[in-house]
């Protein structure tokens, strides 16, 4: 105990004196966040569109007038074709109307009329965008107009509630959910580099000529980090309430709870990884490579895991910030459902149990990990 | 009573075989030096001693232990120095003392070994910013809490400078009672000449075994009798030296210092430096670790920019116009500082690149280099694999391959063993007879006697300048090591 004590109070000590550490543990979170905050933005985006009316018919005034009153869009009314096409070759404008000469006449005819909308395929978000507004904005416009009546009535009506984020603002589960990236470089960049400094530095071979143990050694990287990983989540989840205003619905303490055992998850990894490569650069790229792009494509909180093909469905069953990404963006949103809890607990306890067993089983008090074969035991 | 004794040990790194049945004991109440040139299998011997590494054949007894499967018996009772200095640079003195002291279970009394080490005024410094010597002492220190019964230690007086080497021995021989041992592998003959015992090794079997007064009384005696049995050293001239073309401005003074200057807040690392060294001479600069030896070699090259004063490389001012002066000048730094990952005709190849030697040139240069050194051997071989001897090889291959009429050289022989030092000096000695100028720092004084001028530094101040033997006399002295200690305890009075 007295050493495993020593081992804690000399990493601490290191801690302290490297700032890279306090960099890591509060910069890297407070910067992630804003750029959740500010940088990234699922929601539906305002989009810019020019509008050239062929048909002279003064009913179409209120259907311009439409588009561009709406919250979505922003229209530029062209009357000369080519500048409206160069526009768009220019990513001036997202895309395009032209309402043809005989689309009032179609109309009035009870026949279907026609409205060319023109949208910049290379960029195919917006342009999805381009087309369900302006769609959107067309049916309204028709059931208001005078031609109203010649709509057949849809037979199903559906009704839209958007429950847990009424107001449809993405920072609301994005900013909780980034915790899960954030916590999990944080926890790696702690801990991928600190056994692999001790084999690099030389230092490894003096602890190893003292009598000190696996566990003992394990554990003196384990509480050191764990603390600190732990205040850094802390700070994160201040941030996230305090100065962005996302609000909380959940508890503290299972939030506390399910993210110290997300985070021994992140330590046991990125301990893993020192062991492993015993170089610190090495073992940085190594971090990044297997924890933090899994944890950024593969947690489901850009891209939804059940869109994905099914092996990398099941490959995200071995991430820990999948779970945790479940967990707090439902923690948040929702308040907390004592089943998600239990769920993503179990799992991220399990994966951190595996991963410290492979930590303590990689650490070995020799300098080489076998016994050569021609000893006879 | 042995404390270790070894029989029939095999140790093979893959198909590499580092110890060859080796069977030897290590005496009870004995400090025994432990020799052999780089590669001999010194440190593997010595961490099977521990138990850090495992034999694969034989058996090894330490302290009555099997280090195959007792070495948690093994390390409570034994202190280990590696090679490498193994302390927490970011803890300071009395963080790292407290940490060991914890790790062995043992009370914080430190006023002793403190008191030893002469470490008690610096217990809040970090670690990281002791010197050389200073950081050996430590380890020393942490090695010695708890008064271990076997103390062994892998070069532990490497880059340390010969005050501070007496002092690391006496420590060792005071920590010395009738029921401990030391062990202490060593490149420094004349140190391993004052010990009990001396053990020799080559390519993994032993050499001899014995008293060293037993190979002779003498310790200059006694280090040719050992290079002799490490395969000998044969006295021919340095192709190196036959082929080397020096194209440079003449001049009589080719390296001037006037006086340098380097200042960092109140501190002075070197104060007033001022020295001529004239065409082909050595210019030995010596002194302690940190006295400001580095400073001045960095200031001299260019790499730092002196607070007053300048320095010229033949003739021409190296803050004026520092790439030209640099062009005449091959450097060789304390550390390897090539490429690790490149192989040596790689490393070669882009030495010729920035020194802005023509192709042909520059092939032709690479060939000659490669036979002189025999690196044809080592050919696919990352330079980080390589053995240290044939690093430093290489480092002053890197360093003359465009023929500068100027070396700089720091520390070049800091943990080489006695033969590749022989071989090293015979190629600097043979180039200055052609006219190359070298200025050169080393802690061997059996190496300053080499050089034609000594400037003694201390503290950032030249103490003594002169030749060899003009210092010797001035302190009546018949050897350097002698002359060195006795110049720098006098200066310190005055100071």
């Amino acid at each position: 105990m007295k050493i495993t004590l020593a081992l804690i109070k000399k990493e601490i000590l290191q801690i302290i004196r490297d700032p890279s550490t306090i960099l890591v543990a509060f910069i890297i979170p407070a910067i992630m966040m804003v750029i959740y905050m500010y940088g990234v933005n699922l929601d539906t985006p305002r989009v810019y569109l020019g509008v050239r009316i062929e048909d002279t018919n003064p009913e179409l005034r209120s259907f311009v007038d439409s588009i561009s009153k709406s919250k979505y869009m922003t229209s530029y009314v062209y009357t000369d074709k080519d500048s409206m096409y160069k526009d768009i070759s220019d990513a001036k404008i997202n895309g395009a109307i032209i309402i043809p000469n005989d689309f009032t006449e179609k109309l009035e005819q009870g026949g279907v009329a026609n409205l060319l909308v023109i949208t910049d395929g290379a960029a195919l978000n917006s342009a999805n965008y381009v087309q369900s507004y302006v769609t959107s904005a067309a049916n309204t416009w028709l059931s208001l107009s005078k031609y109203a009546h010649n709509i057949k009535s849809p037979i199903v009506n559906t009704q839209v509630r958007l429950w847990y984020n009424q107001s449809i603002n993405s920072h609301h589960f994005i900013l909780p959910g980034s915790m899960a990236i954030t916590m999990n470089l944080v926890g790696l960049l702690l801990t991928s580099l600190v056994i692999a400094r001790e084999w690099e530095r030389g230092t490894m071979e003096s602890l190893l000529g003292t009598h000190i143990t696996a566990l003992q050694l394990v554990a003196g990287k384990y509480v050191p980090y764990f603390i600190l990983a732990m205040l850094s989540c802390c700070f994160s989840l201040v941030l996230c309430v305090q100065v962005f205003g996302v609000p909380f619905h959940g508890s503290i303490i299972s939030t506390l709870f399910v993210c110290s055992l997300f985070i021994l998850c992140c330590i046991g990894l990125g301990l893993t990884i020192s062991t492993i490569f015993k170089n610190q650069f090495l073992a940085c790229q190594a971090a990044l490579g297997v924890g933090f792009m899994p944890a950024q494509l593969l947690s489901g909180l850009m891209f939804p895991i059940n869109s994905m093909p099914e092996f990398f469905q099941t490959l995200t069953m071995l991430l820990p910030p999948r779970y945790f990404v479940t967990f707090i963006e439902s923690e948040f949103l929702a308040g907390t459902i004592p089943k998600v809890v239990f769920t993503s607990a179990m799992y991220l306890a399990i994966l951190s149990v595996l991963l410290f067993a492979v930590v303590y089983k990689k650490t070995y008090t020799r300098l080489e990990d076998k016994v050569p074969k021609e000893v006879k035991s | 009573m042995n404390a270790v004794s070894i029989k029939n040990v095999t140790k093979k790194f893959g198909d590499i075989i580092a110890l060859d049945d080796l069977s030897l004991d290590f005496p009870t109440g004995k400090i025994t030096g432990l020799m052999g040139a780089d590669g001999a299998g010194k440190t593997t011997l010595l961490r099977l001693i521990i138990g850090l590494l495992l034999p694969n054949a034989g058996e090894i007894s330490t302290l009555g232990y099997d280090p195959t499967t007792n070495k948690d018996d093994i390390v409570q009772v034994i202190g280990y120095m590696p090679q490498k200095f193994g302390m927490y640079e970011d803890l300071s003195i009395q963080e790292n003392l407290e940490l060991y002291a914890d790790l062995r279970d043992k009370p914080h009394d430190f006023e002793k070994v403190l008191d030893m080490t002469n470490l008690a005024p610096f217990t809040k410094r970090l670690a990281g910013k002791l010197s050389g010597g200073m950081k050996q002492k430590l380890g020393l220190a942490c090695t010695l809490l708890g008064n271990p019964k076997l103390l062994i230690l892998d070069e532990p007086s490497v880059g340390v400078d010969p005050i501070s080497r007496r002092e690391l021995i006496k420590l060792v021989k005071d920590s010395l009672t009738e029921d401990t041992a030391v062990i202490w592998a060593t490149s420094y003959l004349d140190e391993a000449h004052n010990f009990d015992e001396a053990v020799v090794l080559d390519k993994g079997k032993l050499l001899f075994q014995g008293k060293p007064a037993t190979l002779s009384p003498t310790a200059k005696g006694f280090e040719e009798e050992v290079v002799k049995l490490m395969g000998g050293f044969e006295d021919e001239p340095s192709k190196l030296a036959e082929d080397y073309e020096i194209v440079a401005p003449q001049s009589e003074y080719t390296v001037e210092a006037d006086n340098l200057c380097k200042r960092y807040g109140d501190f002075y690392a070197v104060k007033n430096n001022t020295f001529r060294i004239k065409r082909g001479e050595i210019f030995g600069l010596l002194g302690p670790n940190g006295a400001g030896k580095s400073t001045s070699f960095k200031m001299m090259c260019g790499l730092a920019k002196p607070t007053s004063g300048t320095a010229r490389i033949v003739g021409i001012d190296i803050q004026d116009n520092p790439s030209v002066a640099r062009s005449y000048l091959g450097y060789m730094a304390q550390k390897f500082s090539l490429y690790g990952d490149l192989t040596i005709e790689e490393n070669m190849n882009f030495f010729v690149g920035i020194y802005g030697l023509d192709y042909f040139t520059g092939r032709k240069r690479i060939a000659e280099l490669k036979e002189i050194f025999g690196f044809d051997k080592y050919a696919n071989t990352p330079t980080k694999d390589l053995p240290l001897g044939i690093k430093q090889r290489l480092s002053l291959a890197c360093a003359v391959i465009h023929e500068p009429p100027v070396l700089f050289l720091d520390e070049p022989t800091s943990g080489v063993d006695a033969v590749g030092r022989r071989e090293f000096w015979q190629h600097i000695n043979a180039l200055a007879k052609k006219g190359v100028t070298v200025l050169v720092t080393t802690h061997f004084m059996d190496e300053a006697e080499y050089c034609d001028h000594i400037s003694l530094f201390l503290a950032g101040q030249t103490i003594a300048i002169g030749t060899p033997d003009e210092l010797k006399a001035s302190v009546g002295a018949d050897n350097m090591e002698d002359t060195f200690i006795r110049i720098i305890e006098k200066s310190s009075i005055e100071v």
